[in-house]
């Protein structure tokens, strides 16, 4: 009596966990945000570099070469992109002769300061004011993502590295990891 | 006779009193376990699984002793020795605690948690669930909305073939890895890698104590599109930039994602304010200043500690905070529990039982004490 019982509930138990639901849904909404689809970023990390920054989740610390600062692998739909930080004294040589260097990394012809200027783009961060420029070489297939940050008696610069698409689809999370960088205390 | 021998058999005392030891041990064990396991592994373990597994021996998990616990007390009722005045405080007593255990039950078995995140300035319809992940396919080709196809997480495990009538291909799950780290190749990959894998590998990774520290990979195929979309792909969650393939002029985006679950309102997050103990880090307060948004109809609302938002059974609790560069986001616990107002409900009734029992017993009590002092 008592094993039928207890055979009874288990098939009971059994048919319970039996799961009928197909486990897909469709739904329609209006187009996304971009708020809705932004990455998360992980917490701030405090580094022994003299800067504190936060970066995409997604975003993989890399080796590079020693004058680097930070070194990151950034991936994107296509491919991967490279990210540096680097921090040279002063001004580091000024806009203009960062640019053109960049630029003739690129193959292209170099550019004065007053057409280098109209094509940056000023942003507001934790070290204040600073400068991105987005330089593509279509034909080559590269681009670079470029910020120039001063930061008191110094200034880091940063490069991203990637396919013309690629740097398109970065651009917020580079922003956004500029905008983060601060003196640590 | 059969059935009056069911009934005899179901109503014995003795099965409570086994059933409430068996579930203290439970709850001794799930609690010692949870150190090692963590919180929901343990859980599941113990307290919600059907049966539980000492090494190969099965044993009752919480959710059978329960439910035993609850037939035996429901059986209670078929003793005839019980329906008198005399009794009544008993038989409250009995319903408050069937009570208890039914609103146990539907919090076991339909509630749901997980979290809201909000950028000041930002708006959320959603909420992400703790512990379950979704592979998202969101059809963006059309200009007003998006398509979206959810396959759950029970569907996401290797050799799973995944397919949908919105869908111009199938995707193949390959390996799905419960907690996984991108690393960077270190030769060239072959070319049926596309995407992410073309650069990187998944690493398999032991999954971590607490199940929301995971970050959840897969490794997956996309066959019989008929386009060069085919091949393998990895995703993984938090991947800051998409999977995006095109099919027959259809755009697809792929996210592994939490579990989502959309609200019939929206919440606004006007400002989030963090107060700390003068000279500390440790947080005295939080609250999140929102504007609740539902059918055009705007609603200024305070959460902080202490003080959740209640709206169509939902529960928004202050739980953490996100510190950013130019804004706060915060992060709200939401729940959704029906069985909410049982525990409530089930201990004013029992509290009614053991009055009105002890209401009857006491005159007796006394009139026995006194005989007592007279002998």
């Amino acid at each position: 009596m008592a094993i039928k019982l207890i055979f009874s509930i288990l098939i009971l138990v059994f048919l319970q966990s039996c799961d009928q639901d197909n486990h897909i849904r469709t739904y329609q909404l209006a187009k996304t945000k971009a708020a809705d689809t932004k990455p998360r970023f992980e917490v701030p990390e405090k580094q022994s570099t003299g800067f504190n920054w936060t970066k995409p989740a997604s975003w993989i610390p890399s080796f590079g070469s020693s004058m680097r600062l930070a070194s990151f692998d950034v991936p994107f739909s296509n491919g991967t992109g490279d990210l540096s930080v680097i921090q040279l004294g002063g001004t580091g040589g000024g806009i203009e002769a960062n640019v053109n260097r960049w630029r003739r990394q690129l193959n292209l012809e170099p550019q004065s300061l007053s057409e280098i200027k109209r094509e940056m783009i000023e942003n507001k961060g934790g070290l204040g004011f600073y400068n991105v420029i987005r330089i593509t070489n279509e034909e080559l297939g590269s681009a670079f993502l470029c910020a120039i940050l001063p930061a008191g008696n110094q200034t880091l610069f940063v490069k991203l590295s990637a396919d013309p698409k690629g740097i398109h689809e970065i651009e917020t999370d580079f922003i956004s990891f500029c905008s983060s960088l601060i003196i640590s205390i | 006779m059969r059935i009056k021998d069911i009934i005899n058999f179901l109503k014995q005392p003795k099965i409570f009193v086994f059933a409430i030891i068996w579930m203290m041990m439970l709850v001794v064990l799930g609690t010692l376990a949870q150190k090692d396991m963590g919180l929901y592994t343990a859980q599941n373990r113990y307290f919600s699984a059907w049966i539980t597994w000492f090494w190969f021996v099965p044993m009752p998990g919480g959710r059978l002793t329960l439910v035993i616990i609850l037939i035996n007390l429901s059986f209670f009722f078929f003793k005839k020795s019980i329906w008198k005045i005399k009794k009544l405080g008993i038989v409250i007593l009995h319903l408050g605690g069937i009570l208890l255990l039914v609103g146990g039950g539907l919090t076991a078995m339909f509630s749901s948690e997980g979290n809201m995140v909000i950028e000041e300035g930002a708006q959320s319809n959603h909420v992400e669930d703790y512990h379950f992940m979704e592979l998202a396919i969101i059809n963006t080709s059309a200009v007003n909305f998006d398509e979206f196809t959810i396959f759950d997480q029970p569907l996401l495990k290797r050799n799973q073939v995944l397919a949908h009538a919105n869908l111009n291909f199938e995707i193949e799950i390959l390996n799905y890895l419960e907690n996984c780290e991108p690393t960077k190749r270190t030769s060239p990959a072959g070319i049926q890698y596309k995407g992410m894998l073309k650069n990187f590998i998944l690493n398999e990774l032991k999954p971590e104590k607490e199940d929301n520290w995971n970050r959840p990979g897969m490794i997956y195929k996309i066959s019989n599109s008929g386009t060069n979309a085919d091949g393998m792909y990895g995703i993984f969650l938090g991947q800051s930039i998409s999977q995006t393939v095109s099919v027959n002029d259809k755009d697809y985006t792929i996210i592994l994602r939490r579990k989502r679950t959309y609200l019939p309102f929206s919440i606004e997050l006007l400002d989030f304010k963090k107060i700390l103990h003068p000279g500390t880090d440790i947080p005295k307060s939080y609250s999140s200043d929102i504007n609740l948004i539902e059918n055009g109809v705007v609603r200024k609302i305070l959460i902080q500690m202490n003080e959740p938002l209640r709206h169509k059974g939902y529960t928004f609790f202050q739980s953490s905070f996100i510190e950013g560069p130019n804004s706060e986001t915060t992060v709200l616990a939401v729940v959704k529990n029906y069985g909410r107002l049982f525990p409530y409900i089930s201990s004013i009734i029992m509290c009614i039982g053991l009055l009105f029992h002890l209401s009857q017993k006491l005159p007796d009590l006394f009139r026995k004490s006194k005989e007592k002092i007279a002998v």
